[in-house]
């Protein structure tokens, strides 16, 4: 424990210097920016800027991405209080009592309690993840190829039974993900598979873009799909002098802000769209244990508070999975570990020891950038919020230039943004239809792992699937998975012979 | 809406279907050494199984007891907004590599803004000739990315 703290100080002199911290600033605006445009969201924001971080090292790249991240959750909640229209699903519950907090005239505070809650819930979930990370990683040495495996497996059931309307298409999307992921060399002997004899093909789909087509084209496409006069929408911007809540608001939003960081931490461990699920449960538990129920949806504060402590905990101990055990249970994550495998970090059990620097540094920046978001948020809201009076009519252009240059220069391949559109195009089918890209794109990424370690264990075992229940940890996955399938399953049952019943 | 659904789901299933046929013209191994093709010819299998499952359940489950998506009616005039916002960036990527990135990147900007309803002379040659002379100064002279030079050379 108290190497674990000798290595956090450590990780704070490396993320203090005036390079990363510019990094680390640079990333907290970018993000804010990204979350409050629309058509942009996390997973293509993070994407687009991955080309901008190729002169850097491992660690500032990585801390000014994972600025972005921590910066569009933030901006996303700006976008819910003033505007009724939340920067990404995350902030979604913040619309609720934040836009009618505004209405009010008390968007200053709603702001601030949002700053101050997120601030609140990263610095505690970073304490979380320093005694939480060193011993996991030590426990996940043991895993071999079948404990992988059925972890991926659970994790894409998990993200499956969250996300979306139906199982069903959730599992499709995943399935489809793990087709798309196929293409290329095959792992394990290097035979071509769906190249199609064409040579870009060889080195596989590029997520980026994928990812930018699925949740940032598309996203612009849902956009312009609609009558013209729909596209704009009026702005709450408050004064500077009104934006500091007053002392009750901060008694009121304590207990909120502390139960929504630790479940936030805890949801942020589990597979699936952590902050979303986090934001549900912080609301629905501030809801239960409130003495005045009745004025939530009305613009109580803990409504705010809450949530939004429970977003930023979650995106946070996110990163558990991703740097302890190489896995990313969630798209933004999946796209930060792309990220990580460019600048030649491979995240597991190893990172830890090997790229020390790189674990620690950004855990530190990740306190860091909080500071800043809180620093940043605060006074520069009135400006945040005049971005939202640039008509989408000229956003939305804007939008579409910034993702072909950016698409373009990741592999400077003009093929690339040809994918990207065709991804974007489905992707606007897909929410018509309404099938998820979460699951699509975390299968895509993960596909080649889960393939190998699936490829793996048969080799270990000799072609015996029993491999996958005889080992304690996989049987505990698989068991997991099992669950979560039968949990939709008996849920219609019950529906349905209620139904009768009656 | 239900013949939408279908329409998606016999995609998603010719998708698994034709990934299984393909898988089948690799190598397929034993579980013990699996080939290249063992792993998409599952997936494809699995794809085609899951499609059914939702597609028996589109048909057969009462339409009552299936949590419904929330799809509104496209506007048709929005929807050739839409269409023609798609054309124009499929050619602007066509057109990259031949007409160089700041002529591109200005008539992309131009002829979006002018499908999105911006009809002021000022602005519709003002704005793409702000913005596409500032992302190539951003991203060719400050970030150093080379971007097509295409006719114009720059």
């Amino acid at each position: 424990m108290i190497e674990s703290i000798q290595h956090l100080f450590a990780g704070f002199g490396i993320a203090a210097t005036a390079a990363n911290l510019f990094y680390c600033l640079l990333g907290a605006v970018a993000g804010t920016l990204v979350g409050i445009l629309p058509g942009l969201g996390p997973i293509a924001g993070i994407a687009l800027l991955i080309p901008v971080t190729f002169g850097l090292n491992p660690t500032s790249a990585i801390i000014m991405l994972c600025g972005i991240y921590y910066g569009a959750m933030y901006g996303g909640s700006t976008t819910s209080i003033l505007l009724n229209v939340p920067g990404e699903t995350a902030s979604v519950i913040t619309c609720i009592d934040g836009y009618q907090m505004a209405q009010k005239g008390k968007a200053g505070p709603a702001l601030a309690i949002c700053a101050i809650g997120s601030f609140t819930a990263g610095t505690l979930a970073i304490i979380g993840m320093v005694f939480l990370a060193p011993p996991l990683a030590e426990a996940a040495l043991a895993f071999g190829p079948p404990e992988y495996f059925s972890l991926m497996v659970c994790g894409f059931i998990v993200l499956s039974n969250v996300t979306g309307t139906s199982l069903l298409k959730s599992l499709m999307m995943a399935t489809v993900g793990l087709i798309v992921g196929t293409v290329g060399l095959d792992p394990v002997t290097g035979d071509y598979r769906f190249t199609f004899g064409s040579v870009y093909l060889l080195s596989g789909i590029e997520f980026v873009a994928v990812a930018i087509g699925l949740f940032g084209i598309a996203e612009i496409l849902s956009n312009v799909d609609q009558p013209l006069e729909n596209l704009e929408q009026g702005v709450i911007i408050p004064r500077f002098r009104d934006l500091y809540p007053s002392l009750r608001d901060l008694k009121k939003s304590v207990g909120s802000i502390l139960r929504g960081s630790g479940i936030g931490f805890g949801v942020g461990l589990v597979p699936g769209p952590a902050p979303v699920i986090a934001t549900y449960a912080s609301y629905m538990v501030e809801k239960k244990i409130s003495k005045h129920p009745e004025d939530f949806g009305k613009g109580a504060i803990e409504g705010v508070a809450g949530p939004e402590s429970a977003n930023n905990a979650a995106c946070q101990s996110a990163f558990i999975p991703l740097f302890v055990l190489g896995i990313p249970f969630a798209p933004p994550t999946a796209i930060l570990l792309g990220a990580l495998m460019i600048h030649g970090v491979a995240p597991g059990p190893m990172m830890i020891s090997e790229h020390s620097d790189v674990f620690w540094g950004v855990i530190a920046s990740m306190y860091i950038g909080n500071f800043i978001l809180l620093l940043l948020n605060l006074p520069f809201v009135p400006f945040f919020a005049n971005i939202l009076r640039i008509p989408k009519k000229i956003l939305l252009p804007l939008v579409i230039l910034f993702c072909i240059t950016g698409m373009y220069t990741v592999n400077n391949s003009i093929n690339d943004i040809w994918l990207m559109l065709l991804f974007g195009a489905l992707g606007f089918l897909m929410r018509k239809w309404a099938y998820e890209g979460a699951p699509l794109l975390l299968a895509l990424v993960l596909g080649p792992k889960l393939e190998v370690a699936f490829r793996q264990s048969l080799m270990l075992s000799h072609g015996k699937f029993g491999i996958f229940v005889e080992r304690p940890f996989s049987l505990v996955f698989l068991l997991t998975t099992l669950i979560f399938l039968c949990v939709p399953v008996v849920q219609f049952m019950i529906k349905t012979l209620g139904k009768r019943s009656a | 809406m239900k013949r939408d659904e279908l329409i998606g789901c016999g995609i998603v299933f010719l998708f698994g279907g034709i990934t299984a046929i393909l898988s089948l013209q690799m190598p397929m191994g034993t579980f013990r050494m699996a080939g290249s093709g063992l792993f998409p010819f599952c997936l494809g299998i699995l794809l085609m199984v899951l499609s059914l499952l939702y597609l028996l359940n589109l048909l057969f489950v009462k339409a009552s007891s299936q949590q419904k998506p929330e799809i509104t009616a496209p506007s048709p005039s929005a929807t050739k907004q839409m269409l023609k916002f798609l054309g124009i960036s499929v050619l602007a990527a066509a057109g990259l590599g031949i007409l160089g990135y700041p002529l591109t990147s200005f008539l992309l900007m131009l002829l979006l803004l002018r499908i999105l309803g911006i009809k002021r002379p000022v602005l519709l040659i003002t704005l793409p000739l702000v913005t596409a002379t500032a992302s190539y100064l951003l991203f060719v002279q400050f970030l150093r990315i080379p971007l097509p030079k295409g006719l114009i050379g720059l």
